[in-house]
């Protein structure tokens, strides 16, 4: 399969928001559901970009700030920050993740034509979580490649946040 | 597969287990006639249950086995080491067999031979202990029992079976048809009867009933007991009568005055037509009698089997209920409506009520897992050669049926590890001083709203210098590390450590302890290892009760709240350093003359500061086991209901939080993870 077959296949219905001052989109067939920001319940020793968890309906479900996963600084909410709830995969099931950004647009299609390939930054970023670029008339938005917002690389970093707790927890049994 | 099946497959598991701990019982107690029995209905029930559904090698199988229990059972046959140990390998064989004919394979050869090797050794004894083959036939039993007092006349003798079906037969599933095919294999059915004398007139008949009788002539060299048996399933829907060859006549005679003329004849007919012309014997055996109640079917049939995903459920609504109900009461705080309060409180204490009971459905008893390892201390002392005996105390004490699952598995590796590296060998025992046979002991029992389980052996305990020098070969620890031997012994956690020289192949290979660990970590639990050089080990678990809903104590640290489980915590004092001796340097407060750590929860939290300090602090305390600590909060909120609330694989690993639960006003507080933070606040009052 080329690439160019490849990035056809992505061709479909997109949800566009922003977030960090960039305009971002994903995959409509992804997204749960959009609510507005409530109450947040911070979760101690977290890494940064996960803000913290809601309640979705009696559920507990983990909220990622989009910007600040991106490097981007964290997001100020504003009257129009919203939640964006998406599955994801991780360990082996879908987890409802909620993605915290600063604005909803709108819904858009786009076709076989519009998408191009991410960039090559030569290895000094991680577009890891790119999953193609689509021009939309004189504007370039990212289609968010969402199952790479949790990658290994983030649970490890989460986990090694952990495993700092249960380091300090450990010094008396200095083995683990 | 369908429902049936299924059934007959949990049934005869159940009742194999039962068998087993029958043989292993028995072992202790070889005359217990309360043991002998059930083994005789484990069995029994296996091959009644396997005929009706047509599995005929189970059949063929568990018939012969019936046979040597039922001798042993009236005292024919001793049970002795060598045939119990014959009873058990049966027993494994059985389930096999189960097992594959449920899953629609075909048996193999191989284990058809196998099969009949077990059978040939076990009917082989029996010629050989008991030579007098026809024993069955004439001689009384030495301790008869009252199902047997009528002793079978000799084989192929005649037998008249009654047997009228219950309205509503078919409506609980029976099949009059198989019953009567499966009789034929016990033996001949000579003639037979279908007796219509029940069935109402047309209108009458509704075409769902049973109005089925039957009168058959049945020739067998079974004894009444064996052919009752056979009707075993539909003893609830049919009543049956089992008359021998010498009663018939005067059974007959009897009767035939109630029978309608027309049946009486054609009976008589039969009668004569088979010929049996008995000796005058007394007749007047109650019908009663012959259905010989199944002990503890009474017990039984007090039991429901609840699919557990249905209990599941239940307890997620009721987790939903206290959620909710908490949201009615916060409400109703806010908006002051005094004329409330009262309705408020019953349905809380209603639907605390409703939780406790929801919880106790899923609560089984441990003594069910515990007994199972009766079979592997036997086994795996046997392949050692080392005398262990089990003792097991506590196997009443209960916990939440999806914990004991979870449990099994670390359970088996632990005792096995006891059994091998633990215990030693009879000689060297002996050498050491200690009686010849080691003692394994298996202990439960509830303490603060947790379970401990401990594992005990008296064998000859772990080897500090050992565990150290491999620990030091793996790089976990450096050779100039300063360690008490009881943290040395906690090092057989670690991934990769085992002293053994040589894997055998119960243990050894080192992969086992850290898994041990891990799994009962992810339970909420916790173990320690405690050991003394040719005294022994104990291993003690605490795991909590449950895993859905706890009684939950709320603090609040710097506006940020938090749930503690009640049950940990031991009490709440101010803290206040001119009452109670505080060391602020290195963090431990001297309790009433118990000294213990403390912990700022809001700097372990690394909670934001807030605008102002909190005017009044307090030390909350919490216990698990012997470890006790405090941790300083700024307000204390109460206790509260809590649904525990999974936080999500993200989050896996976060020493400080263990889950999360949804507050009344809609808001997420998460749970403390007290383990955790034990451990964190004695590590920090050992750095100072």
């Amino acid at each position: 399969m080329t690439q160019q077959q490849e990035l056809g296949e992505l061709a479909g219905q997109y949800l566009t928001f922003m977030a960090g001052n960039e305009l971002f989109a994903i995959d409509i067939l992804r997204v749960n559901e959009i609510i507005e920001v409530d109450t947040m319940t911070r979760v101690p020793r977290a890494p940064e970009f996960i803000r913290g968890v809601i309640n979705l309906r009696g559920g507990v479900v983990p909220v990622v700030d989009l910007a600040a996963r991106l490097g981007a600084g964290i997001t100020e909410l504003t009257r129009r920050s919203c939640i964006i709830l998406v599955g994801v995969p991780h360990a082996g099931r879908e987890q409802i993740v909620g993605l915290l950004v600063d604005e909803v647009r709108e819904i858009i299609d786009i076709g076989p034509a519009d998408l191009r390939p991410p960039p090559d930054l030569g290895g000094y970023a991680d577009t890891g979580f790119i999953q193609a670029m689509a021009q939309v008339g004189q504007m370039f938005i990212i289609l968010l490649h969402v199952a790479e917002i949790l990658t290994h690389h983030e649970i490890n970093q989460a986990s090694a946040v952990a495993e700092r707790l249960s380091g300090e927890a450990d010094q008396a049994e200095p083995i683990q | 597969m369908d429902d049936l099946t299924q059934t007959f497959i949990q049934e005869s598991s159940e009742l194999l287990t039962q068998m087993e701990d029958a043989l292993l019982a028995l072992e202790s107690a070889p005359e217990d006639p309360e043991l002998l029995n059930s083994l005789f209905r484990s069995m029994h029930t296996i091959k009644g249950a396997a005929g009706i559904f047509g599995f005929d090698p189970v059949v063929e199988f568990t018939h012969p086995i019936e046979s040597v229990l039922d001798q042993v059972r009236s005292g024919e046959r001793v049970l002795d080491e060598a045939l119990a140990e014959l009873l058990l390998q049966c027993k494994d064989h059985t389930a096999y067999l189960v097992e594959q004919v449920t899953g629609g394979a075909e048996i193999d050869p191989e284990t058809e031979a196998k099969g009949r090797a077990l059978i040939a050794q076990l009917t082989g004894q029996r010629v050989a202990s008991a030579p007098v083959e026809g024993s069955e036939q004439g001689a009384p039993p030495p301790a008869p029992s009252a199902e047997q007092e009528s002793t079978p006349p000799a084989g192929g003798s005649l037998w008249l079976i009654t047997l009228q079906f219950g309205r509503d037969a078919f409506r609980n599933g029976m099949d009059p048809a198989s019953f009567i095919s499966y009789l034929g294999n016990l033996g001949e059915i000579v003639d037979l009867i279908v007796q219509l004398d029940h069935l109402p007139d047309a209108d009458n008949f509704d075409p769902e009933s049973c109005y089925l009788g039957f009168a058959i002539l049945f020739s067998s060299g079974a004894s009444q007991q064996e052919i009752q048996s056979v009707f075993q399933f539909a003893e609830d829907d049919c009543t049956l009568r089992i008359v021998p060859q010498a009663e018939i006549e005067a059974a007959f005679m009897a009767s035939r005055d109630q029978l309608p003329a027309e049946h009486a004849q054609r009976l008589g007919k039969m009668l004569q037509a088979a010929g049996p012309k008995a000796a005058d014997r007394v007749p007047g055996r109650a019908p009663g009698k012959q259905q010989g109640a199944r002990p503890g079917a009474s017990h039984e049939s007090s039991l429901i089997r609840v699919d557990s995903a249905r209990l599941g459920q239940l307890i997620n609504l009721v987790g939903e209920l206290v959620i909710s109900n908490a949201a009615i009461k916060l409400r109703v705080e806010e908006q002051g409506l005094a004329e409330l309060n009262e309705l408020v409180e019953t349905s809380e204490h209603l639907v605390e009520e409703i939780r406790d009971n929801a919880l106790q459905l899923r609560m089984v008893q441990i003594g069910d897992t515990f007994s199972r390892f009766r079979r592997v201390v036997r086994d795996v002392s046997r392949e050692l050669g080392k005398e262990i005996e089990l003792v097991i105390t506590g196997g009443e004490t209960e916990l939440d049926k999806t914990v004991v699952e979870k449990m099994t598995d670390p359970l088996t590796h632990l005792v096995r590890n006891s059994l091998d590296h633990g215990i030693e060998m009879p000689q060297d025992r002996i050498k050491a001083g200690k009686p010849p046979c080691g003692t394994l002991s298996l202990d439960a029992c509830h303490d603060s709203g947790h379970i401990v389980i401990r594992i005990q052996d008296d064998g000859a305990g772990l080897d500090a210098e050992k565990i150290r020098r491999k620990a030091e070969a793996l790089g976990l620890i450096t050779p100039d590390q300063v360690m008490s031997d009881k943290e040395v012994y906690q090092l057989i956690f670690a991934p990769g450590l085992s002293t053994k020289e040589k894997a055998s192949n119960l243990s050894g290979r080192g992969v086992g302890m850290d898994v041990v660990k891990r799994s009962i970590e992810a339970l909420r639990g916790n173990i320690e290892i405690d050991s003394e050089p040719a005294v022994g080990t104990t291993v003690t678990i605490h795991l909590p009760l449950t895993l859905a809903i706890i009684d939950g104590f709320m603090v609040g640290a710097r506006g940020e709240r938090y749930v503690i489980p009640l049950s940990m915590v031991e009490e709440c004092v101010e803290m206040d350093s001119s009452q109670w001796q505080l060391d602020e340097a290195r963090r431990y407060v001297n309790l009433r003359g118990e000294v213990m750590p403390y912990l700022y929860l809001s700097e372990f939290l690394q909670i934001p500061e807030a605008d102002q300090r909190a005017r009044r602090e307090s030390l909350v305390v919490v216990r698990i086991g012997q470890h006790k600590a405090g941790f300083v909060v700024d307000t204390l909120y109460g206790e509260l209901q809590t649904v525990i609330k999974p936080l999500g694989s993200l989050f896996n690993g976060f020493r400080g939080i263990s889950g999360s639960t949804v507050l009344g006003s809609g808001e997420v507080a998460l749970i403390l993870d007290v383990q955790g933070l034990i451990q964190a606040a004695t590590a920090q009052m050992q750095l100072h």
